[in-house]
């Protein structure tokens, strides 16, 4: 027997096949394959898109956040300057805190930017673009500070070549910057987002399995149910209810989040065009007359703000924004009539009928939403993840549970065969 | 033995191999070479800027129009004369600058407008008002200027602007108010004694201003680099980016003014003298500030302003007339 098995292998698993204990073993086997199969790949499926989420909840929006920083914080400098040489004098205390708030954040944005540059080496270029230039402006800042406190107009020069540069080098570096994490965000969402097929796909082709199963054997030993395959259908079902459920739930965070990313990056737009047309508002006063340039700038910004407003649907931000509107208007008339002294003072000075105001009024409206706005991704995001907690660990101890089940029910059977 | 010695081979080049120096795959740091700011707008000068120098038929260029007598008093000026178009417009429009130290500047404490160039142009503002503040500056750079007055955008520019026979087809000028000379502003340590030791050096000068020409056509070929305004230049020598600027003796005083490790070489190379420039069509205008220059020259007001910008005044230009 034993040297006929060894000459003819093949005949004796087909023999056995061919007898109901062998077709009870095979089954067996066969099932708990599948079911331990179905574990992993449905497992996998899930870290997936953990791992996508994590991504996203760790590194991309983080990042995405240091890249806007860097961007604001630069765009925001760049205007302080203006509006501290537009004051004349030595600029005053707050306008001075402000620049060095921003230059501190730019340069901390920038170094959490960089910690995670080899995970995306295409931005190595914008990067190191900024952090090569944001040193030369500040340079350049403090040398025109120093020309002024000297009364030479030498220092108008230095601030010139100061928001060049930044104009023409730091800010297109920040803004490529922005825009790639921004893609990552996008990409990592992506990810959470793609709806669980593949896990309904693989527990339907289980649970088909097992009631199969089942129905063979109940005509095979006419026993209505058996226990073991009752056991690991349930295990396959609650496992397949817990990753839907769990799915569901993070997949519909994640879309919200996908909906709450989209604000915070029209908000995010919406602060930098802020500060742009407030530079170019600026500006176009200390040309003096030769500030064209600027002034086409202060509109081609404007539209972009109405535009980013209009789609943020931010009512208070648009009425700030009219105000400020009119305010540059009355700006442009006096400075336009001759009147310098007044168009100055109404684009610095406190009066509430001042672009000053408005442009404080519509900043700040904006650094509130967006906090909002980011506050409300990052909850999601938290909401999204938290759903998938312990959904790995379940599916694999559910596999595990319906195995030993099925190969206890079905060892039940086998042994009536002794 | 050769199966043991092929073996023994056999080991040692794997181990060779094995051990072979693996380099790191990390990037370079880069950053290696500086990229220096300039100023937005600089360039080298590759020919000559199109100075149709030949095509300008030569003129008596200091000469301009004869006063009809006295100017008349502020705010009663002839009817239909461009001087009433002015009063009732309410403010004298003026071309002026804010980049050049001593001249027309921007004076940091105040954000005022101030120098030798808006004092005079104020006094034209008083000539017409009675008031020396009813006057709206239009900053110009030196480009700027001829077009400024084409497009009547301003009413005067009174901007370091040399009076030659190519501006005389496109503006009027009044008679010489300030008499100056190119020369060249090196750093103190340069070894330069004028234009000729500049060959193959660069040399800043503005857009659109006579200097530009003046280096570009220089005989020792230096190499000419222009910027928007005059600062710029300074900002650009003291980055070491230009080795000279070349220009009138009057802006290179306001720059020395400001840096003292620089240096005024080499004798006057030019004659640059200064008009008020006006538009081609307004006559009128010119006759009433040349009228103006005489008074000013003969009641000590233009020595008066010299003294304040520019130290003990020499006697004021003479003026000549075309009639």
């Amino acid at each position: 027997m034993l040297v006929e098995a060894q000459r003819n292998p093949v005949r004796r698993v087909t023999g056995l096949a061919r007898s109901t204990p062998g077709r009870l073993t095979l089954l067996a086997l066969l099932l708990v394959a599948l079911t331990l199969l179905v574990g992993a790949l449905t497992a996998t499926s899930v870290q997936r898109r953990s791992d996508a989420l994590t991504a996203l909840a760790d590194r991309s929006e983080p990042l995405a956040f240091a890249a806007q920083e860097v961007y604001r914080a630069m765009a925001d400098a760049d205007a302080t300057a203006a509006s501290a040489f537009l004051s004349g004098g030595v600029e005053s205390a707050a306008l001075r805190q402000r620049y060095e708030a921003d230059v501190a954040k730019a340069a901390a944005a920038l170094s959490t930017a960089t910690s995670e540059i080899t995970r995306s080496p295409e931005l190595g270029e914008a990067l190191s673009t900024l952090s090569q230039q944001l040193p030369v402006y500040t340079g350049l800042v403090e040398t025109a500070r120093a020309h002024n406190r000297q009364g030479n107009p030498v220092g108008a020069a230095y601030l010139r070549e100061a928001s060049t540069l930044m104009r023409d080098r730091l800010l297109p570096a920040a803004h490529s910057l922005y825009r790639a994490e921004n893609a990552n965000v996008v990409r990592d969402l992506g990810g959470a987002t793609a709806l669980p097929w593949l896990e309904l796909l693989l527990g339907a082709v289980l649970l088909g399995a097992l009631v199969a199963a089942q129905r063979f054997l109940t005509r095979k030993t006419n026993r209505l149910l058996n226990v073991g395959l009752v056991a690991a259908t349930a295990a396959a079902v609650l496992s397949l209810l817990w990753v839907l459920g769990a799915s569901v739930v993070a997949v519909s965070g994640a879309s919200s989040s996908r909906d709450d990313a989209e604000v915070v990056d029209v908000l995010a737009q919406a602060r930098i065009q802020t500060l742009a047309a407030r530079r170019d508002e600026t500006l176009t006063l200390v040309a003096r007359g030769s500030g064209g340039e600027y002034e086409k700038g202060f509109v081609a910004a404007s539209d972009e703000l109405r535009g980013l407003l209009d789609r943020a649907g931010s009512g208070a931000a648009v009425t700030h924004f009219e105000a400020w509107q009119q305010a540059h208007q009355r700006v442009r008339e006096a400075d336009d009539r001759g009147d310098y002294t007044a168009a100055v003072g109404l684009a610095l000075g406190s009066r509430p009928d001042g672009s000053a105001v408005a442009f404080e009024a519509l900043d700040g409206d904006l650094r509130e939403s967006l906090g909002a706005a980011r506050a409300r991704l990052t909850d999601t995001i938290a909401g999204a993840r938290g759903a998938l907690t312990g959904a790995v660990p379940a599916v694999v101890l559910l596999a595990l549970v319906a195995a030993v089940a099925v190969a206890a029910g079905l060892w039940q059977r086998l042994k009536e065969y002794r | 033995m050769r199966s043991v010695r092929a073996v023994l081979t056999g080991v040692v080049a794997a181990v060779a191999v094995a051990c072979a120096p693996v380099p790191s795959g990390a990037p370079d740091i880069g950053g290696g070479s500086a990229v220096v700011p300039r100023p937005d707008d600089a360039s080298e000068l590759t020919a000559p800027p199109s100075s149709a120098a030949a095509a300008v038929p030569s003129c008596d260029a200091t000469a301009s129009l004869r006063p009809q007598g006295a100017p008349p008093a502020a705010g009663q000026m002839p009817a239909g004369s461009t001087m009433e178009r002015i009063v009732r417009s309410g403010r004298l429009r003026v071309g002026v600058d804010q980049n050049t130290y001593l001249m027309g500047f921007r004076n940091p404490f105040s954000g005022q407008l101030e120098g030798f160039d808006v004092d005079m142009a104020r006094e034209v503002a008083r000539a017409l008002f009675g008031d020396p503040e009813k006057i709206q500056f239009k900053v110009l750079t030196s480009e700027q200027r001829i077009p400024a007055l084409e497009n009547g955008e301003v009413d005067v520019v009174v901007r370091t602007m040399t009076i030659n026979c190519e501006r005389w087809q496109k503006v009027n000028f009044s008679t010489v108010y300030y008499q100056a000379g190119q020369r060249v502003l090196v750093p103190s340590s340069s070894e330069a004694t004028g234009i000729e030791s500049l060959g193959g050096k660069k040399v800043c000068a503005t857009k659109g201003s006579s200097s530009l020409a003046n280096v570009a056509n220089a005989p020792s070929r230096p190499i000419a680099v222009e910027v928007p305004n005059w600062t710029d230049c300074l900002v650009m020598l003291q980055q070491g980016q230009v080795d000279a600027i070349s220009t009138d003796d009057t802006i290179l005083a306001g720059f020395a003014a400001q840096d003292p490790y620089t240096k005024v070489v080499g004798p006057k190379f030019t004659a640059e003298p200064y008009g008020m420039a006006m538009p081609k069509a307004s006559e009128d205008f010119v006759r009433f500030v040349n009228a103006l220059l005489e008074r000013l020259r003969a009641d000590g007001t233009w020595a008066s302003i010299h003294r304040r910008w520019l130290g003990e005044p020499p006697p004021p230009p003479v003026a000549k007339y075309r009639d």
